[in-house]
């Protein structure tokens, strides 16, 4: 029977190199191709977030250079803080959202209780700037006798 | 190719054509494909750019080599960015306009050099310790375009002179920077435009 001896004291250094540079190759395609894929969900988070901006952090200023092992893995994991910063922001915003949009029905069904409420359509998430608001009918005399109702404003055509 | 990043970035290349320039005023037709270019423009499209396949593969070249695009855009979103800025893709010479209309169109940024003063065959190495490149020093690794004879530029920067093209250039080495997932028919088709822009073709 054969058997096979294994030198547990053996470190790393007595292994051959040829031993080594396929898994740091092979590292290194990993990382490359998971910093491709969180930048392009990256991307798209930044798209989904339109027209606000996210404030991610950011790298210094560099050269471009072959990078080491150890800072791709340190790319790879400031991409993954990123990416769940973007989210995180994303989900606070919808949430702002539901909220506006909730408000926004009260108000539809009960304008005397929302006067001179405002919300505009970005907060609802809807492109234009249109402003929902309620105001009196007939001005002064609406108001001295609590005839209130939500309108939209149409918005500028050139808004800055 | 240097075999170093040959190996490390599969499909990175460096094309090159050769074409002349006699005139140097803008060209109407060219101006006027520019400015058709830039009035399809806006803001959400200027961002939704990064989702399309040629983009997203300089944006994710540009991360794997240390740079944040965000800081340091890729050439096409920095044009587009100009655009936005400006209000228009404003003519500047027919070099430049050249380059410009070859980047919108096909996304791929595309160099010229003075052909005199360049021999290819031009590849992409990483430069050694204390190299020069256009007169200044470079950390060692940095990602450097090159000749047969001579540094040329960093990788995605300006060509500075007397190497760049410039108003007294007749003969054009236009360079198309070319990153792995990017098609090498959309480098050709980047050259080919700049080069018919240039020369009048």
């Amino acid at each position: 029977m054969a058997a096979l001896l294994i030198d547990q004291s053996a470190s790393s250094e007595m292994l051959p190199s040829f031993a080594l540079e396929p898994c740091e190759g092979a590292a290194r395609r990993t990382l490359r191709t998971q910093i491709a894929q969180l930048d392009r969900l990256l991307s798209a988070a930044s798209c989904e977030a339109f027209p606000d901006r996210l404030d991610l952090p950011a790298l210094a200023a560099r050269e471009p250079r072959i990078q080491s092992l150890g800072e791709l893995e340190l790319l790879r994991d400031g991409l993954i803080g990123s990416l769940r910063e973007a989210r995180d922001a994303l989900a606070a915003r919808e949430l702002e959202r539901a909220a506006a949009r909730e408000l926004l029905e009260q108000m539809l069904l009960d304008p005397a209780k929302h006067r001179r409420v405002r919300i505009s359509q970005r907060e609802l998430g809807v492109g234009g700037c249109g402003v929902w608001s309620v105001m009196p009918r007939l001005g002064p005399m609406g108001r001295l006798m609590g005839w209130w109702r939500v309108k939209l404003s149409s918005g500028c055509p050139l808004a800055t | 190719m240097s075999s170093e990043v040959a190996a490390e970035f599969p499909g990175l290349r460096a094309d090159w054509i050769d074409c002349a320039c006699v005139d140097h005023r803008c060209d109407r037709g060219v101006g006027e494909r520019l400015a058709l270019l830039a009035s399809r423009l806006n803001g959400r499209q200027a961002l939704e750019l990064r989702q399309q396949h040629v983009p997203a593969a300089y944006r994710s070249f540009l991360r794997q080599v240390g740079i944040d695009p965000d800081q340091q855009p890729t050439p096409i979103e920095q044009a587009v960015l100009g655009r936005l800025l400006s209000g228009g893709n404003l003519p500047q010479d027919r070099i430049s306009d050249g380059l410009l209309l070859a980047l919108l169109e096909t996304s791929v940024p595309v160099v010229a050099f003075d052909a005199a003063l360049t021999s290819p065959p031009i590849e992409i190495r990483g430069a050694a310790d204390n190299e020069l490149v256009a007169g200044v020093g470079v950390e060692q690794g940095t990602l450097i375009l090159t000749d047969s004879r001579q540094p040329l530029c960093q990788l995605f920067a300006s060509p500075q002179p007397p190497l760049a093209a410039g108003a007294k250039s007749d003969r054009l080495l236009l360079v198309a920077i070319i990153v792995p997932d990017v098609s090498a028919i959309v480098g050709d088709e980047a050259l080919t435009i700049a080069a018919a822009a240039i020369s009048g073709g």
